[in-house]
């Protein structure tokens, strides 16, 4: 176990750069999740890790050692791989044997390892099958068993259930979070997937362009993004965005929509964006945020067109237009809410986000 | 009410005819195929009067060894050229497997300056006739001594079965999954490990592949035996074929033929058969994912 450092990492391949300068320091026993869309970086800086990608610029750090120039297999690191990258030929006793072999462990030793972290994994009766013989689910736990067995300083896990099915997926997330409980490791794992992310973290690292855009507990990523891109991407259904303005109407700060309608910005946060009065902004509210409630203080009101009704069972998503843009609001199912009628909405502003029109900044202080 | 479903329904007529029709076809292949094979192996152990006999008998009822008894008198006997051709076949396989499995790898996966020119240059090489170059290799021979000698003609049929072979390998390695060799990186294994303990058995139908091309090949090539080797002790199994099939004084003797035709296709045929699954498998290694 040990704490893990990036300083200025930076990866080129000829004149491009996929990861453009990371700094991180990841403490012992932490569970950190890279999240990102595709060609981010979040891989290459995972492998840059691992010891798989040579880097062009910057210094890791594992404990207290720069691994920079250390082969994979000196940096004491276990990886899980995206397809598992189980050796087809072993069985899965000699699978998981396979890395114990190569530091020259006694043979005796070598079992008692085995047995451990296949009681750990409930993988006992697989032992002596080959990994063709295996389901998916059954395959990541082989691979993850490879990985504990070394009792490494820092595990790796490259989208590792990205080829499971829906179900299975949610199954080994949870399983993957309980064994970080058990083994209390040092934890970096990759994924495209938000939900993943939020619900394993102990800190997300928004990905983006090379670059990390925020770093933080997941809940705090949620309701205070540092960016529209972290806004954007965190929350499942994502954030509506809306270009708009920001206006003084006889003393109260309002947002104001391309189609003309005004949001009041509550009072207690319209200090925070007063020096921005007549700027355009960029409008953001989570759809969660907008309900077919009654009107409440700190409420505002926005009548609509549904476009279309997504019941989901505990809620119902309904999208519709302001000006050329498609919002969408998850509601009440009570609400009765059907395509082609009109509606009054609750946008709760206390829960609305302002970022900048140009940089994508947000204009509300982070905590 | 219940009803229970016809668990298959029956084949209408006319794809009982066609499948009927599909396996007359098969079989009258198959026999045309085979059937020079059973003839040869038939007739090798006919006794001398009835291998011309008149109706002509596929099998017959007296089984004689004779045959071959009369093939070991040709030149140095059969048991010699027969060891002769074992040994450059299995020098060629082990010295083609020895070259072709590492330059493989290295093509598939390790990037090195000029790694494209120099694939392509050794994939050149199989469009030379190898007629065109028989008087270079024959002086390139001689000043190494190696001109009359089993292990002179092992290099030569090494050298022309490389390029096919290395291609051979480097489509074999690249079907194997790069995060297999990643993984065992990460386990601390070195290249020597990666390539013994992973990619190799992997990458095995391949190396069968090549190992029965290289077999065959050898064992069968008659031209450059008859030019570099001089000594009819040296001679292999083709060469002996054709002295016999020349006889003496423009008799040929058939029964000693069939023998002789015997010994050199059953280890090619034991051979295909014994490596047939894999053989089938490392032709089509990389052609789908």
């Amino acid at each position: 176990m040990a704490r893990l450092e990036l300083r200025n990492v930076v990866k080129s391949y000829g004149i491009y750069e996929a990861v453009r300068g990371i700094d991180l320091e990841i403490e012992d026993k932490e569970f950190v999740v890279f999240v990102g869309p595709s060609g981010c970086g979040k891989s290459t800086t995972l492998r840059m890790i691992a010891g798989l990608e040579h880097i062009t610029g910057g210094d890791i750090i594992i404990g207290d050692q720069v691994v920079n120039r250390l082969g994979p297999g000196k940096r004491d690191i276990a990886m899980v791989f995206q397809n598992y990258a189980l050796y087809p030929h072993m069985s899965v006793r000699e699978n998981i044997a396979f890395c114990l072999e190569q530091q020259r462990l006694p043979k005796s030793e070598i079992e008692t390892r085995i047995l451990d972290a296949a009681r750990t994994l409930h993988i006992e009766e697989l032992l002596d099958r080959r990994p063709g013989q295996l389901s998916g689910g059954q395959r990541q736990r082989v691979a993850m068993g490879r990985a504990i067995v070394r009792n490494p300083k820092v595990f790796l896990f490259d989208e590792p259930l990205s080829n499971l099915d829906a179900k299975l997926r949610v199954q080994m997330r949870t399983e993957i979070k309980r064994l970080h409980q058990v083994l209390p490791t040092t934890t970096v794992y990759v994924t495209h997937d938000q939900i993943e992310a939020m619900t394993m973290a102990d800190r997300v690292v928004v990905m983006n362009g090379g670059l990390i855009e925020q770093c933080g507990p997941p809940q705090r990523l949620y309701h205070h993004p540092a960016t529209r891109f972290v806004a954007g991407f965190i929350g499942s259904p994502a954030m509506n965005f809306l270009e708009a303005r920001l206006v003084d109407v006889a003393g109260q700060l309002v947002v104001r929509l391309e189609d003309g309608t005004d949001l009041p910005v509550p009072s207690e946060r319209a200090a925070l964006y007063a020096s921005r009065t007549g700027r355009p902004v960029t409008f953001g509210i989570r759809p969660e945020a907008v309900s077919a409630a009654q009107q409440r203080s700190g409420y505002a009101a926005l009548t609509a067109r549904i476009d279309l009704v997504e019941p989901l069972g505990p809620s119902t998503m309904i999208y519709f237009d302001v000006g050329t843009t498609t919002l969408c609001a998850s509601i009440d199912p009570e609400a009765g809410a059907r395509a082609g009628e009109d509606i009054v909405l609750s946008v709760n502003m206390n829960q609305m986000h302002l970022f900048d029109a140009e940089t994508g900044v947000s204009l509300t202080p982070l905590p | 009410m219940s009803r229970t479903l016809p668990t298959s329904a029956p084949m209408p007529a006319r794809e009982r005819l066609g499948f009927a029709a599909f396996i007359l076809v098969s079989v009258v292949f198959a026999l045309f195929f085979l059937l020079p094979i059973v003839w040869s192996f038939a007739n090798s152990f006919k006794p001398a009067a009835e291998a011309l006999a008149h109706p002509v008998a596929l099998f017959s009822k007296a089984f004689s060894l004779e045959n071959y008894r009369r093939l070991n008198t040709v030149g140095a006997g059969w048991t010699v050229y027969a060891g002769n051709s074992v040994m450059i076949a299995l020098g060629t396989v082990v010295l083609t497997v020895l070259v072709a499995v590492p330059a493989g790898y290295g093509f598939s996966k390790f990037r090195f300056p000029g790694q494209s020119a120099l694939f392509i240059v050794v994939m050149a090489t199989m469009m030379i006739p190898f007629q065109s170059i028989l008087t270079p290799l024959f002086l390139i021979l001689k000043v190494l001594k190696l001109q009359n000698s089993l292990f002179g003609l092992v290099l030569i049929y090494v050298t022309f079965q490389l390029p096919f072979s290395i291609f051979m390998m480097r489509n074999a390695f690249d079907a194997v999954p790069r995060a297999l060799i990643e993984a065992a990186r990460i386990d601390g294994a070195s290249q020597w490990t990666i390539l013994r303990r992973i990619m190799l058995p992997i990458a095995l139908p391949g190396v069968a592949t090549i190992a029965m091309f290289a077999f065959l090949n050898s064992w069968n090539e008659f031209l450059a035996a008859l030019i570099f080797l001089s000594d009819q002790n040296k001679f292999t199994l083709p060469i002996m074929l054709v002295n016999v099939s020349s006889g003496i004084y423009g008799i040929i003797d058939w029964g000693a033929l069939q023998a002789g035709v015997t010994v050199t296709m059953v280890p090619c045929i034991i051979l295909f058969l014994l490596l047939q699954r894999y053989y089938v498998r490392g032709l089509t290694a990389g052609a789908v994912k």
